[in-house]
């Protein structure tokens, strides 16, 4: 069995790549995580009845629930289009081999389907159609319901895929798209065009007639011929990687970094680094949507006592890029550590850049944020606070314990679902750096005051500051101790 | 110049390199061979400070090279790709790598027109990235850019692996007149006996890591290294 032998292969080069048992303690956590949200939707699932019941509408929870099915296709695609990962199924070497090109294809898009992942939101629909579809109507609509959304998941996955491979992923396409989305559900607010009674009407078919399956079925038929379609015309590799590599190099000019010498060298490098790998500028797009974080919580009445998970928001708000890009700072040189150590570059000099670069996104977030201080002068010593705090003191435990991180990382793949080069270490330096302030913070408050929490913070982050040379000392000598260790397992790869 | 006192390197008990006394002086051309796991690259590495000994030192003039800076002013080195920085094109790394060695933008473009010959009109002018080129071409930067800062040292790996033959005998001839013109130190190990015994005026031989034969090259130091290889 020809298709056995692919899954099977498939399957070994999952498990067979280095690191796969290395990172036990990484896919543990992962898998708390999944069950932890696994509960939740099941949770969602079975009090969806009750929830649509009460909402101010004359139609049964079904049919608010068709309505939104459109909305749940397009949401899936946009997700699909930013975080999905096209198959990375290696074709060249089956390429040469004796092996119907169909049959390659058919399980280069019919694989992903197999993906778990995908069917997460059964967890939801299933409960909820048992709870209320049979009530409503019957097994039978029930079951039909169900499929029809199996089917929107199918649909879902092949589109994503083809829209990927035909227009590639860039930010301006990704923007448009969002845009659109946008347009639309403004018109549905403003009552112009209604989405949903589309459809409302357009499942309600689908799920009530008893050929309407057919149609949803049809969907999932055109979406996979029209990537037949696209493998038939992008069949030899070298087409189909310069479609995939839609980034062409724009050499931007960063020769304002030249007065600052060797150092100022070094950031445009780093730079570069991010705006040229397809991991980093997703982390940077990631930023960009984490800065509208703050209006979950400040708007929250809820949280409007706890000072320490407010203290939490404010530091990670004016620490975005810091945190986000900090936790790989040196790592994400593996792949020319050797070079960077053998010219002419003084451990200092390094690490400085890499202060500077991370003052730098402090100092940018910071800014970016300062329309929170609307929110209230709590916010705003809330910020000043995370912010000398960050930078006096976050940064240096960043230096320090980046050298640690020993396993080279690989930049070209997008960063959503990437635990690549994870490991728990990543997590556990997330504890002193975002968990600590957060528990002093709350535990000061409630003995004293917010103002003798913050102050103490903000002493801690200017006497940072003040050794600044001291604490660099610190992290030279501990890089080089750990040099070795660190250059080796850059070089081993993954 | 370079000494190397004691020099030892293990893994997990096993002795990978064992060099007892070694000294290379200003302006010699030292030449490395050895097959597969010989501990060619190793030396290298430990030369470069990349990796840490297990016992032992090396000194690149009368400085201990370990976790120390000062010898990164005075050496160029080429090992492998990692020694590049392959999301930049050529223009921006050879840019970058002269700046840390204080180099002007005309003291660079000096340096690439010198380079010209070699480069056989390939890698220049091209907004392509490093990590796009092919391997040989890769090799050709990455020996260039151990060149831009005039360094007294120069370590090669396998320099003449993956290129075309017409750019093997430049940059035998281009590593000839380096030695000629600046008296510039280098260690270059290869596969390869002939080239290796051309641009070489020392051979050392290394087996499971140790020297095995230490020579000056002659004219019967070909045949001799064939006879050692020969099975």
């Amino acid at each position: 069995m020809l298709i056995l032998d692919l899954v099977v292969q498939e399957w070994k080069k999952s498990y067979r790549a280095q690191g796969f048992y290395k990172n036990l303690a990484v896919s543990l956590l992962l898998g708390f995580f999944t069950l932890y949200m696994a509960a939740i939707l099941l949770f969602i699932g079975f009090s969806l009845n009750e929830i649509l019941e009460k909402a101010d509408n004359t139609l049964n929870p079904m049919e608010l629930f068709n309505g939104a099915m459109l909305y749940i296709m397009l949401m899936g695609l946009i997700i699909r289009f930013a975080m999905q990962q096209l198959n990375t199924f290696n074709l060249p070497p089956y390429q040469v081999l004796p092996i119907k090109r169909s049959l390659l294809i058919n399980f280069l898009l019919l694989k992903p389907l197999t993906n778990p992942i995908n069917y997460f939101l059964l967890l939801v629909v299933v409960p909820f159609a048992i709870k209320s579809v049979v009530g409503y109507y019957s097994v039978g609509v029930a079951l039909r319901f169900v499929l029809s959304f199996v089917f929107l998941i199918w649909f879902n996955s092949l589109t994503g895929a083809y829209i990927k491979r035909k227009y590639g992923s860039s930010l301006l396409s990704f923007l448009l798209i969002i845009l659109a989305f946008a347009g639309i559900v403004a018109l549905e607010y403003f009552k112009v065009f209604s989405l949903f009674n589309i459809s409302k009407s357009f499942y309600g078919f689908i799920v009530l007639n008893p050929y309407g399956l057919l149609v949803a079925l049809l969907m999932v038929a055109v979406a996979f011929m029209l990537n037949k379609w696209f493998f038939s015309q992008n069949f030899y590799p070298e087409k189909f990687n310069s479609k995939i590599k839609s980034d062409k190099t724009v050499t931007r000019d960063l020769s304002f970094l030249n007065r600052f010498g060797v150092i100022g060298e070094l950031i445009g490098l780093e730079l570069k680094l991010i705006l040229r790998h397809k991991r980093t500028k997703s982390i940077l797009y990631m930023s960009g949507f984490f800065l509208f974080y703050g209006l979950l919580f400040y708007t929250n009445k809820a949280y409007a006592h706890n000072s320490g998970m407010l203290f939490f928001v404010a530091m990670f708000m004016t620490g975005l890029l810091m945190l986000m890009f900090g936790q790989w700072i040196i790592s994400w040189d593996s792949s020319h550590f050797d070079s960077l150590m053998t010219k002419n570059i003084p451990i200092r000099t390094y690490l400085n850049a890499n202060y500077y670069l991370l003052l730098a996104f402090n100092v940018i977030c910071f800014v970016l944020t300062t329309p929170y201080f609307f929110f209230g002068m709590k916010i705003v010593y809330m910020h000043l606070t995370a912010f000398i705090f960050n930078a006096g003191v976050n940064i240096f435990l960043l230096l320090f314990f980046a050298t640690y991180n020993t396993r080279k990382l690989d930049l070209s793949k997008s960063s959503a679902m990437n635990y690549q080069g994870t490991t728990y270490k990543n997590f556990l330096i997330v504890l002193p750096l975002m968990f600590l302030p957060m528990i002093i913070v709350g535990v000061l408050t409630s003995l004293a005051s917010i103002a003798v929490a913050l102050w103490t913070l903000a002493t801690l982050g200017a006497l940072g500051i003040l050794f600044r040379n001291q604490l660099i000392t610190l992290c030279v000598n501990q890089f080089n101790r750990r040099k070795y260790i660190m250059a080796e397992g850059f070089r081993e790869g993954e | 110049m370079i000494q190397v006192s004691n020099l030892q390197k293990a893994y997990n008990g096993v002795t990978v390199l064992n060099i007892p006394d070694m000294t290379i002086p200003q302006g010699e051309s030292f030449g490395l061979v050895g097959n597969n796991g010989a501990g060619k690259t190793t030396f290298f590495r430990l030369i470069l400070d990349l990796i840490e000994p297990t016992q032992g030192e090396v000194k690149i003039d009368d400085q201990l090279v370990m976790r120390n800076d000062a010898w990164k002013t005075s050496t160029g080195s080429f090992l492998d790709e990692g020694f590049l920085i392959d999301f930049l094109t050529t223009e921006e790394y050879f840019k970058f790598v002269g700046k840390l060695h204080n180099k002007t933008d005309g003291d660079i473009a000096l340096f690439l027109d010198s380079m010209k010959d070699f480069f056989n009109d390939e890698i220049l002018g091209s907004k392509k990235l490093i990590r796009d080129f092919s391997k040989g071409n890769q090799k050709k930067i990455g020996i260039a850019a151990a060149l831009i800062g005039d360094p007294k040292i120069l370590i090669l790996d396998e320099p003449f692996t993956a290129l075309d033959p017409s750019s093997q005998i430049r940059l035998k001839r281009f590593l000839t007149d380096l030695q000629t013109r600046f008296n510039m130190t280098m260690l270059i190990s290869s596969h390869d006996l002939n080239h290796i015994t051309e641009v070489c005026k020392r051979i050392v031989v290394l087996e499971k890591g140790n020297v095995v034969k230490d020579l000056q090259t002659g004219d019967d130091t070909l045949n001799e290294l064939e006879a050692y290889f020969a099975v």
